[in-house]
């Protein structure tokens, strides 16, 4: 059962428009991630989808019913926002039980509602606390409490783990996701964080400029992304995008490479029947770093491995990697080696490119070939 | 934060002296009239006609400010200024009541449920208060007068609140400017309405500026004498025109020290205020000049 | 929800907000825009002892109104009053404010001195200091005590110093609340830059006059503003003070629209001046107003 849908979706302020026609779909259960730069329309959305927002053209359906025009409160939806947007006259136990209240639930009901929330959050012990008593962390989960007690359709979080610090950030990412896999919730998720996006999400859709760019799992985007855009956007470090010129070697299409001394190499990209069309043409080779490594950290079971002798140019230590720098075709690459490699600065090194993950754009469209 | 020039080395020792020395001048400044108002209003008038002005009294008397209170002459009648003291508590709890409640409410809009033109709406209110309230004078003494109200407390009540509601919406305007608007959003998704909103959620965080607002309200209605002056007769008169009628009265002899005695009457509630809740009254003033 | 009952609710939800403000907006353009128009329609009329709409009469009142001499004689005792009550506030207002910066003990006691003044009614102030000054039995009878034989102070009845005792009340009174705006825009002068001054090898002089200064902009802006529009309504403290005597030595825009409205059966004349102070104001007010309200982007 679809659970969101949001049809041809339109937002103006003024002249401006800031959503171009947006399209999403999801099932109950699902929990999607809007995500892309500041800017990109993302939040707008999300106030929509809450009523928070006004919808200049399209439509959007909550379990089949037409939105459009009912009161965030009617919508059956709770939210927590990124400031979590505490009341800060009341105690925890209030700020969660107010919605309810509001709802005339008796209050013996709501005290059972709050306790077993909670529990399940393990904010027992602040239930008489004010939020300004209250960690960032703690009032993170207030937040969320004061939206799981209601029971929605569907839980919408605006940017909720940006005001946290990095390590906490992370503990309540994985807090959040077992909610979901324990609750089997229906979440809209906005950040601009790609690594929560992949992290969390069942499916992602990723906007730029109001626009959809690709809605699909975190894998497809992964792997097979709709444009430089989202190929880009998504992983850190992000995709190298390298223009190269696709050539026929031995009736196989690959791409030319010149290497920092002027050596050039070829790398087969694998037969797909999309690229046969581009031979002879310019394109823009799309590799991850994870496929440049150096001879003992490739994938060997790929079909399409191939080895070449490149100059490093600047070597960046993580502790278990180590990114390389690279230059192919004028543009800097890099790639990513065991810390054991022994990849030195202004030396060669043996590096193996798995061209099974290579993907091709149409420079000027910007769009995935195949 | 002081922003003092800090020199690690201390500046000569001959400015600091020099500096304290101004300061302290100056406070002598500011000292002086209230000082030789109260010793004025606890001498006997002869000793007034004989001694420095500046002396203590050689012997104190509170006979003035009975005097004052119960049966100085203002006017022809000779009770006092304590029914004119009450005339300006009558006329100034309603006022400050009703219109802190009126800038509260106005805020609240102006700032979270904001439609297409608040700006320009705000703009006109915010004008209305300091506009010279000469140009008022005529028209509002007649439609005072259409409507029964010439000459009363409920009268100056009205034109106060009238021309107070732009200050006080001001002060709340900026105030709940900087109050989060997700929380109102968040209340919403909750299921609260207009007015739930505003009692459950930004009321009960709003004491500091309904305390700077009140305070604001009450100095400048206690303190107003030209609403006072043209709409309020003989009476019901506040106390700031009973005092100036009391002093400037040509009959008889000049009784200085009941003038200084009803003087300090008249200054105490505003004063009192200030000393009690100053850092609200320093706010209110700042708000009403430099906004945002 | 049936539909029904939902638009009902709907129209009142989208428009109680409106709703809520429109009393205070309806009285707003009654008691203040409404007014003014009837006002300057007033001042157009040859309205005498009371209102009479009927007799257009154009500008006629306002080239009376040039024409009085009491006028004239207000007008400059405006200039005066109001050039020297802002220079002096505002010269008095920083200097104290600079004072009272350097780390001083007890600054908080000394503010509260400086200010209380505010607190007071003009009409206190004005009894005060015309006692106070009170050529017979004042400041001139103490100095004599203390041996001054020579020393005279008469300006309260003198016509030609008169308008100068509203000025020294006035300054007495509104001072100290320039002092507490220049305090606080020094204080919201980041501390950084003034280390930055002295490692640059600026004196204490040299950073307060090219860096400090200079940055208080806005707080001298605001401060001309509040006090050039006090200084344009100032009445009480006229009134209290000299009674806009001797003669009419203190008469200010505010003590002759009153007098020739009300007691002098000149109400068209009366508006008109009135209008003219509001002219005024507004070209000082409405500037300062916009420029303070415009919608800040981002927020």
């Amino acid at each position: 059962m679809s659970s969101l849908s949001i049809r041809d979706v339109h937002k103006a302020y003024g002249p401006t428009e800031v959503l171009k026609g947006i399209d999403i779909d999801i099932d109950s259960g699902d929990f999607l991630v809007l995500v892309g730069p500041s800017g990109c329309g993302k939040s707008t959305l999300l106030n929509m989808i809450a009523g928070l927002d006004s919808i200049t053209s399209g439509e959007i359906r909550i379990e089949d019913k037409v939105v459009n025009d009912t009161h965030p409160s009617e919508r059956d939806i709770a939210m927590v926002f990124q400031s979590y947007a505490l009341y800060p006259n009341m105690n925890v136990e209030k700020n969660i039980s107010f919605g309810l209240e509001m709802r005339r639930m008796p209050r013996k009901q709501r005290r059972e509602r709050v306790a077993e929330v909670a529990q399940m959050l393990q904010i027992e012990p602040l239930l008489k606390r004010k939020p300004s008593q209250l960690s960032g962390g703690q009032r993170q989960r207030v937040a969320m409490g004061r939206a799981l007690v209601r029971e929605p359709k569907i839980f919408l979080f605006d940017e909720p783990l940006s005001n946290l610090d990095a390590k906490l950030r992370v503990d309540m990412r994985t807090e959040i996701k077992k909610l979901h896999q324990r609750l089997g919730s229906t979440i809209v998720y906005v950040t601009h964080d790609q690594i929560e996006a992949m992290t969390l999400a069942t499916k992602i859709a990723i906007m730029k400029g109001g626009v959809l760019q690709q809605l699909g799992t975190p894998a497809e985007l992964y792997n097979q992304p709709a444009n430089m855009f989202v190929a880009g956007f998504m992983g850190s470090p992000s995709m190298n995008l390298i223009p190269a010129e696709l050539v026929a070697s031995d009736g196989e299409p690959a791409v030319r490479m010149v290497r920092k001394d002027e050596s050039s190499m070829l790398l087969p990209v694998g037969d797909n029947p999309a690229y046969r069309d581009w031979i002879g043409k310019p394109v823009i080779l799309g590799l991850r770093p994870e496929t440049i490594t150096d001879v003992g950290s490739a994938e060997q079971d790929s079909p399409l491995l191939f080895q070449g002798e490149c100059l490093i140019d600047v070597t960046e230590p993580t502790g278990a990697d180590v990114f390389a720098i690279i230059e192919l075709n004028g543009r800097e690459v890099v790639g990513r080696m065991r810390a054991s490699c022994g990849a030195k600065v202004g030396e060669k090194l043996s590096v193996v490119f798995n061209m099974r993950h290579a993907v091709l754009f149409d420079p000027q469209t910007e769009g995935r070939i195949g | 934060m002081a922003s003092a020039v800090d020199t690690g080395v201390q500046s000569g020792r001959f400015w600091r002296v020099l500096i304290y020395v101004t300061l302290i001048v100056f406070a002598a400044f500011y000292l002086l009239p209230l000082f030789v108002m109260l010793v004025t209003s606890f001498k006997s008038l002869d000793e007034i006609r004989q001694g420095n002005m500046l002396a203590l009294p050689l012997e104190w008397t509170i006979a003035p400010w009975i005097s004052a209170w119960g049966s100085a002459c203002v006017g022809l009648t000779c009770e006092g200024i304590h029914g004119y003291f009450g005339n300006s508590i009558k006329m100034v709890v309603p006022s400050v009541l009703i219109s802190t409640l009126l800038g509260a409410l106005n805020g609240y809009v102006l700032t979270k449920w904001r439609f297409p033109g608040h700006r320009w709406i705000f703009g006109l209110m915010l004008f209305g208060c300091f506009i010279p309230f000469q140009i008022v004078l005529i028209p509002m003494s007649q439609v005072l007068g259409l409507f029964g109200l010439a000459g009363t407390t409920a009268g100056l009540v009205l034109v106060h609140v009238t021309y107070g509601i732009g200050f006080t919406t001001l002060f709340f305007r900026n105030y709940y400017e900087a109050f989060p608007n997700e929380l109102v959003r968040a209340a919403m998704i909750d299921g609260a309405g207009f007015f739930r909103i505003f009692w459950r959620i930004l009321l009960p965080s709003s004491g500091p500026i309904i305390v700077v607002t009140i305070i604001w309200q009450f100095t400048n209605v206690w303190n107003d004498f030209l609403f006072g002056a043209s709409f309020a007769a003989g009476q019901s008169a506040p106390m700031t025109v009973a005092l100036n009628n009391l002093v400037s009265s040509s009959t008889g002899v000049k009784e200085y020290n009941v003038h200084m005695a009803a003087a300090m009457i008249a200054a105490l509630p505003t004063l009192l205020v200030y000393i009690l809740a100053g850092r609200y009254f320093v706010r209110g003033l700042m708000a009403g000049s430099v906004k945002g | 929800m049936s539909d029904t009952t939902r638009t009902s609710g709907d129209w009142l939800r989208q428009n109680l907000p409106r709703l809520v403000l429109s009393p205070s907006f309806a009285i707003t353009l009654f008691f203040v825009y409404g007014f003014i128009l009837y006002t300057a329609w007033i001042s157009m009329t040859r309205s005498r002892m009371l209102p009479k709409l009927d007799s257009f009469v154009g500008f006629e009142n306002y080239g009376k109104l040039w024409k009085t001499l009491n006028w004239q004689i207000a007008l400059d005792n405006l200039a005066i009053f109001g050039t020297l009550y802002i220079l002096i506030c505002g010269v008095l207002g920083l200097l104290l404010a600079i004072l009272l910066d350097q780390k001083i003990r007890a600054e908080g006691f000394l503010r509260t001195i400086y200010l209380y003044p505010m607190a007071l009614s003009f009409i206190v102030t004005g009894t005060a200091w015309k006692w106070f000054l009170n050529p017979g039995l004042g400041l001139e009878k103490s100095m004599h005590e203390w041996g001054f034989h020579s020393f005279s102070f008469d300006w309260l009845i003198n016509p030609k110093m008169a308008i100068y005792t509203v000025v020294i009340a006035g300054v007495w009174q509104t001072s100290g609340f320039v002092m507490a705006m220049f305090l606080a825009g020094l204080r919201g002068i980041d501390n950084e830059q003034l280390k930055a001054a002295q490692l640059d090898g600026a004196s204490a002089f040299q950073t307060y006059r090219r860096i400090i200064i200079p940055q208080l902009r806005a707080v001298f802006l605001s401060a001309f503003v509040v006090l050039a529009h006090m200084a344009i309504k100032s009445y009480d403290l006229v009134v209290a003070l000299t009674g806009g005597g001797p003669g009419n030595a203190t008469e200010v825009p505010a003590t002759f629209m009153y007098s020739y409205t009300f007691t002098r059966n000149q109400m068209g004349v009366g508006a008109a001046s009135a209008m003219v102070m509001l002219m005024t104001i507004a070209a000082i007010i409405v500037p300062y107003l916009y420029a303070e309200t415009r919608e800040k982007r981002h927020g």
